[in-house]
């Protein structure tokens, strides 16, 4: 209830900013007499009466976008997400800068279980900068995550989430939220088999701790996981994937074999395993792994990168960037391939392709490569937690 | 099954006269015509026809009626009552959630509405909002209507668990069970809880069910002041469950009452197969300060405030330990901190009155006294 009461304090808050900003043009005079009332009532708490008369208001004037924001705002607050967001959808229409109206709007369409318009508007809300204060980036981002795992864009939603829960600590939202995600579930809280209730909260709270840098409690709860259930799709791949970020690289290589021998077709692994062992020096066994990986999903463009680095170690540059320019056509953004590639170049003399991609690279690199792999790569991995202004 | 007791026992336990009756309000628009061709029926004999339907048990009919009134006048209190309540019968949840989240906007002070309402939310898993309004209806009583208690107290008790306020869950299950609930509905959400498995329930895989069981026996038989049968229970379970998670705390504990140097024993084996177990730590604390072990139980509660600083007893005991050690200063302020966190517990403020009159600070002791006294007036005790 307090994430909820601050986001419609922010919602009134930028309200009266948008206000301020961009005064109306001169308003009827009834029209002008019926908004100020109920902004009246709003304020001394008269939600029912200022409803009414917002609604008023706006059938008045249809392009009010304010009257179309306090409506919302108090639908939401009363849980009455269809009818918020009717109303934010008229605000996002209205208004000349809609920004956090986005997020409202696609956290009402979650809440009435439009999650296709829900994500499309989340994605709106990240493109015009993820504007809001703490509390609303806090709920639309931790929503979007949601809405990513159900889409199976694993990747990106584990970055939102982390990046939340080293924020504000682990809670069971988030921890839900983060076993569903590791556990590449693609469905949202509402919808899991409940009896997977257990493995998601012990794979969330391993991953959870896990973001907390709490590496002992992340690991009791790992080991709980296996006791129960180690034979179960994607949890060794899970935690190949957490000891990968603690570069634990021969261990994270266990568990993707692992995995490889429950779900031999799962690329995720192939790709990992193949990584993992080009940086522990064992790339000539993992070649077959990655071109098995390259059958099952030829435009993976981790797949490629993963293949293009073994094959660079293991001293075969033609196909090495030949591999890697595949990556590249896939991901063009990614300065992980762009940094390979240059490697792969310099190698076989070609110093102006390698300076190119070099410099690819810096450019790239700026903008700051997160978990996200390169074939994942979504508006969420580029959405920042902005501080408060 | 709870959920269709209690909706039964609603439906028939509000009587159309609590909410406002078709013609009641003053304001009321009059009925719009109907289409061209059709017949024209007043809002009122559209209201008559629902109520006339539902006393017949001619739901679907009904259902149609309250929607076609309700269409007339969005804020007929009854109508939307009664079709969220023919509605979640029906277990159409969703439309039932939607139709209260209007009727408690209207009737605030409806606890049955908020109870509903919670109750619709947690069948369609929306968790976190059903506990926040069956919590709204607890606070708003229900006017002597035991079976709506035990309905209500029963949704919250297992929500708790599943946000992991394991011990709230287990004051409320056993006041259930004082209250006469029958133990068998009981015992799963007791054995969740003892056995801090933040489960429903309906998410209990079957190859646990066994381990549950016995742990809610084992917690409900102390209850029933049968030491044999408790230590049966226990050791059957020990027995069974050597390794498992949260079984040795949970013996520790029975233990801690009537065998001490045992419940250490079993306490410090749960610290070894979940080395993270705030709840063996404090256990073991407060055991080291009635032995006036100080020190022991300084290191521990320290740690237990390390793994789960947002958690009051893990100051509390703390500030026990402190004030025990002789270091009055800081131990107040851990107190403080508990009591910050967790007001309502009646244990803190008797810390912090002792201490307080310890150090001569008769003003916060008086404070704290009053709190006390206010803690343990009749309205402050929250029975299902």
């Amino acid at each position: 209830m307090y994430i909820l009461g601050m986001l419609v304090f922010s919602a009134l808050l930028v309200l009266l900013l948008t206000a301020q900003a961009n005064p109306q043009s001169t308003p009827q005079p009834s029209f002008e007499a019926l908004a100020k009332q109920a902004d009246a009532a709003r304020s001394a708490d008269r939600l029912d009466e200022a409803l009414a008369l917002y609604s008023k208001g706006v059938r008045l004037r249809p392009t009010w976008s304010d009257g179309w924001w306090s409506m919302g705002s108090i639908l939401y607050e009363q849980d009455r997400f269809l009818e918020a967001q009717e109303a934010f959808r008229r605000f996002v229409a209205a208004a000349p800068k809609p920004g956090p109206g986005f997020a409202f709007l696609a956290l009402c369409e979650y809440e009435t279980r439009d999650y296709d318009g829900s994500l499309k508007h989340f994605q709106s809300w990240a493109k015009a900068g993820s504007p809001g204060n703490d509390a609303l980036i806090d709920v639309a981002g931790f929503h979007w995550a949601l809405l990513l795992t159900r889409e199976s864009k694993f990747e990106p939603a584990l970055y939102l989430l982390t990046t939340e829960t080293r924020k504000l600590g682990v809670t069971p939202a988030l921890t839900e939220a983060l076993g569903l995600a590791s556990l590449r579930m693609a469905n949202v809280p509402e919808d899991y088999p409940p009896l997977k209730r257990e493995l998601v909260w012990l794979a969330g709270e391993a991953a959870a701790y896990s973001a907390r840098q709490d590496y002992s409690r992340s690991d009791e709860y790992a080991q709980r996981l296996f006791t129960r259930y180690g034979g179960e799709a994607n949890v060794h791949f899970f935690w190949g994937t957490q000891l990968g970020f603690r570069r634990k690289l021969p261990e994270a290589a266990e568990e993707y074999k692992k995995e490889l021998q429950i779900s031999p077709q799962h690329v995720p692994a192939m790709v990992e395993l193949t990584l993992a062992q080009v940086e522990n020096r064992n790339a000539e066994e993992v070649i077959p792994v990655a071109e098995r990986a390259i059958t099952f999903e030829p435009k993976n463009a981790r797949a490629h990168l993963a293949y293009g680095k073994a094959l660079l170690v293991t001293e075969h540059l033609q196909e090495a960037a030949h591999e890697l320019e595949l990556a590249k056509e896939l991901a063009p953004d990614s300065p992980l391939v762009r940094s390979a590639l240059a490697n792969a170049y310099l190698r076989l003399g070609r110093m102006q392709d390698a300076k190119r991609e070099s410099e690819a690279f810096i450019s790239l690199q700026e903008k700051e490569e997160v978990l996200a792999p390169v074939e994942n790569k979504d508006d969420a991995s580029k959405h920042k937690v902005r501080p408060k202004p | 099954m709870i959920t269709g007791i209690s909706l039964l026992m609603l439906a028939l336990l509000v009587s159309p006269h609590q909410v406002a009756s078709p013609g009641q309000n003053p304001g009321s628009k009059q009925s719009k015509p109907a289409h061209a061709g059709q017949k024209t029926r007043s809002f009122e004999e559209v209201a008559k026809a629902a109520n006339e339907a539902r006393e017949a048990d001619r739901d679907d009919d009904a259902i149609k009626l309250y929607q076609e009134g309700l269409k007339l006048r969005p804020e007929w209190q009854e109508g939307l009552w009664y079709l969220s309540t023919l509605l979640y019968q029906k277990e159409r949840f969703a439309e039932a959630r939607d139709l209260l989240r209007r009727f408690v906007t209207l009737e605030p002070k409806a606890g049955p509405g908020w109870a509903l309402l919670g109750m619709s939310e947690y069948q369609t898993r929306d968790y976190s909002r059903a506990l926040d309004h069956l919590k709204h209806a607890m606070r708003n009583g229900w006017e002597g209507r035991k079976e709506l208690a035990q309905s209500v107290f029963y949704f919250v008790s297992v929500l708790l668990t599943r946000f992991e306020q394991y011990d709230d869950s287990m004051t409320m299950l056993f006041a259930m069970m004082k209250s006469g609930e029958q133990p068998d509905l009981i015992v799963e959400p007791i054995g969740l809880a003892a056995l801090h498995l933040p489960l429903l329930p309906s998410e209990v895989p079957p190859d646990r069910r066994e381990l549950i069981g016995m742990a809610g026996q084992s917690a409900l038989s102390i209850e029933h002041h049968n030491q044999a049968e408790t230590e049966r229970l226990f050791g059957a379970m020990v027995a069974s469950y050597p390794n498992e998670p949260g079984v040795h705390f949970l013996y520790g504990a029975y233990l801690m009452d009537v065998r001490p140097e045992e419940g250490i024993r079993e306490m410090r084996r749960e610290l070894e197969i979940s080395p993270s177990h705030v709840g063996a730590r404090l256990r073991l604390a407060e055991e080291y300060i009635k032995e006036q072990k100080f020190q022991e139980a300084l290191g521990l509660a320290e740690e237990a405030v390390k793994l789960a600083p947002e958690t009051a007893p893990a100051h509390m005991v703390l500030g026990e330990a402190l004030v025990g050690k002789g270091e009055a200063a800081r131990g107040v302020a851990e107190l403080e901190t508990a009591r910050n966190q967790a007001p309502e517990s009646a244990r803190t403020h008797w810390d912090l009155l002792r201490a307080y009159t310890s150090a001569g600070r008769s003003a916060d002791a008086k404070r704290e006294k009053e709190e006390i006294e206010k803690l343990s007036r009749p309205e402050s005790q929250q029975e299902p």
